[in-house]
């Protein structure tokens, strides 16, 4: 029978109080274990799918609003550029390996309709994360687009619309759905016809429809002819593309791939010196955004959790010393057996480490299962999937203050007990 | 051997303990008999070492453990002298063969190898062979009373004190933990001393060591 044998049969002794004590020091690490976990998976995952294209061309105004809405669909677009910046990057060899135009305007359930070019498709590149090659756009049934109002799916928007191949949509203005008494519309005239369903890429284009850069041009232009009042109520509405009188010659944003990544900043300058569109690299403006806005809500949260830690830590202290209390007896016995002063406040202080230990335990555990059911929120809401249960050396520093604070917890009540008068006890109790 | 010599000991404001001679020979059996209050326990306290006396000498197996810091007393305590307590005192999460063990692992006199099987042949030695995993709530006062008695002689130390062993026990159940005491003092060959107040229980010591005068109160 060890001391660790010893300080864990007088835990289990009082189960109760031991696990609100071990749940108090879990919740604290799952706060901190969920955030750092949440925050770092996040962070990997959206700079992983900003390495898909190394810059973003679109209308000028935040860099970050333009890679938002055009590489993950989350943001409403800054405006729309000319077709000629297109075809002026897409013929610009000596930096451009491959541009790809995106025209935005509509929805389908609130899931975005980006009409495109098909050698979107074949794009592929590098995962920085796992160094394996990306290529998000695998047809799994059906075919691609080959005319006007034909669509493809994404993998999610296959799933939570129930389309199939054959079925027909109609698109509703905007990039939200909204109902008509706020100014939402269809357009009925022009249904999609479903043509083909993507694979799952586990990336924001899961949650995307494909179809012809043609089709979102041919509806607005309808648009813009048919219905002054549509653009009357659109004017100056963030929740609309404007399209203009002449939509055949405009396009939302121009995803680029450059021969080098090296280039990314040379070609921005030039983007911004030549045309009248701005440029934007994906993983850059998703660094500042994780390190800026979210950084501090990290803090914050992170601050929290150590907050609940020290509570814990005082909980683990009260907790110890009512037992040092209720078991001086005990602990005179020891003495009185043979164990020394050193032992005594060993086995105290072995308890708290127990407590701490399985604390963080359970923590981590619970911070996983939060993680899990909040990156299931983040598939449906953007495509992303994060991995729940992650060990990284911050979480390894979190969890080894989170000891130290546990085990330090446990000194003033071992101090209790190692300098007890063993005959006194023995006498009164 | 153990020798109290010119032992005093501060109790309070204005009672304090004396003890001029106590000796006893090894393997010898002696009852520390007065009434309570007369400072008996606190004569078995000093000899074990749980009370240092304020002047005198106490010498116990050739050691004067009046002159040992207080981490060589524990280490001393564990090995020399077993305890046997009129509350049993045992520790109430452990198993009875636990507590035997734990016994053991506070003194290095047993290898760690052969704790369990010394537990558990002591159990089955005071008759409780078949009640080695239950807990202290589990056992009768009888019977708790004997897994101290088990776990007092487990570290084969040369001196038992027992104080009231028989204290909170029935007439009957007193009888026979009593004789078990004696039996396993004479089969271990220890040194037993026993404070009891209990006149029958101290005559049928060989040696009866009278307390009556050893606290006092000042006037």
């Amino acid at each position: 029978m060890t001391l660790w044998g010893i300080a864990w049969g007088y835990l289990w002794n009082r189960k109760f109080t031991t696990v609100l004590t071990i749940l108090s020091v879990a919740l604290a690490v799952a706060l901190i274990s969920s955030v750092l976990t949440l925050r770092e998976e996040t962070r990997k995952r959206f700079e992983e799918e900003g390495q898909a294209f190394d810059l973003v061309v679109g209308a000028k105004g935040s860099p970050l609003q333009l890679v938002l809405s055009s590489v993950y669909f989350m943001d409403n677009p800054t405006g729309n550029i000319p077709w000629e910046v297109y075809e002026q990057i897409k013929n610009d060899k000596e930096y451009v390996q491959s541009a790809y135009p995106i025209a935005l305007g509509d929805n389908y359930q609130g899931f975005r309709i980006v009409g495109t070019d098909p050698a979107l498709f074949e794009h592929k590149w590098i995962s920085p994360i796992t160094g394996e090659e990306r290529h998000p756009f695998q047809i799994e049934k059906g075919r691609i687009f080959e005319k006007p109002f034909e669509a493809v799916l994404g993998s999610l928007v296959a799933g939570e619309t129930g389309l199939k191949i054959g079925d027909t949509f109609i698109s509703s203005h905007g990039f939200v759905r909204l109902p008509e008494v706020l100014g939402g519309h269809d357009h009925e005239q022009h249904p999609y016809v479903v043509v083909g369903i993507f694979k799952p890429s586990d990336s924001p284009f899961d949650r995307a429809i494909f179809t012809s850069i043609e089709s979102v041009w041919d509806i607005h232009a309808h648009h813009e002819e048919e219905s002054e009042k549509h653009s009357e109520e659109d004017e100056g509405d963030i929740r609309y593309q404007e399209w203009g009188k002449n939509p055949r010659s405009m396009v939302t944003a121009v995803l680029v791939q450059l021969q080098s990544p090296a280039l990314r900043f040379q070609y921005r300058e030039m983007i911004r010196e030549s045309t009248v569109a701005m440029a934007a690299t994906p993983v850059e403006e998703i660094s500042k955004l994780f390190e800026q806005f979210l950084g501090t809500a990290k803090t914050v949260l992170l601050s929290i959790g150590y907050l609940v830690v020290v509570v814990s830590a005082l909980s683990i202290m009260i907790g110890l010393y009512l037992a040092i209390l209720q078991r001086r007896r005990d602990l005179a016995i020891m003495r009185a057996l043979g164990a020394s002063r050193v032992e005594i406040f060993g086995s105290v202080l072995i308890e708290a480490f127990w407590v701490t230990t399985l604390g963080i335990v359970v923590g981590y555990l619970i911070g996983g299962l939060v993680s899990k059911l909040i990156g299931m929120y983040l598939v449906q809401k953007y495509g992303l999937s994060v991995t729940a249960f992650t060990l990284t050396p911050e979480h390894i520093t979190s969890f080894a203050t989170v000891a130290v604070v546990g085990v330090l917890a446990g000194i003033i009540p071992a101090w209790q007990a190692y300098k007890r008068n063993i005959a006194r006890d023995l006498a009164e109790l | 051997m153990i020798k109290v010599e010119d032992c005093f000991l501060k109790l309070g404001p204005k009672t304090s303990f004396y003890c001029e001679k106590f000796y006893a020979e090894p393997k010898s059996k002696v009852a520390l008999w007065g009434p309570s209050g007369c400072g008996k326990s606190t004569l078995l306290n000093i000899i074990s070492g749980l009370l240092r006396p304020d002047r005198g000498t106490v010498i116990v197996n050739g050691v004067d453990i009046t002159k040992l810091s207080e981490s060589q007393l524990d280490h001393f305590r564990g090995e020399n002298i077993g305890f046997i307590f009129q509350t049993f005192n045992l520790l109430p999460p452990f198993s009875a063969l636990q507590n035997v063990v734990i016994g053991m692992r506070f003194s290095s006199t047993v290898p760690s190898s052969i704790w369990n099987k010394t537990a558990k042949s002591l159990l089955e030695r005071v008759g409780l062979g078949n009640k080695l995993s239950n807990k202290p709530s589990q056992l009768s006062v009888g019977e708790q009373q004997r897994v101290a008695i088990a776990r007092a002689v487990a570290n084969k130390q040369k001196i038992i004190v027992a104080d009231e062993p028989t204290g909170s026990l029935d007439p009957k159940t007193a009888n026979k933990v009593l004789e078990l005491l004696l039996e396993l003092s004479d089969e271990h060959g220890v040194t037993l001393l026993l404070v009891t107040h209990d006149k029958s229980i101290a005559d049928r010591f060989p040696i009866i060591y009278n307390c009556s005068n050893l606290v006092k109160e000042e006037e």
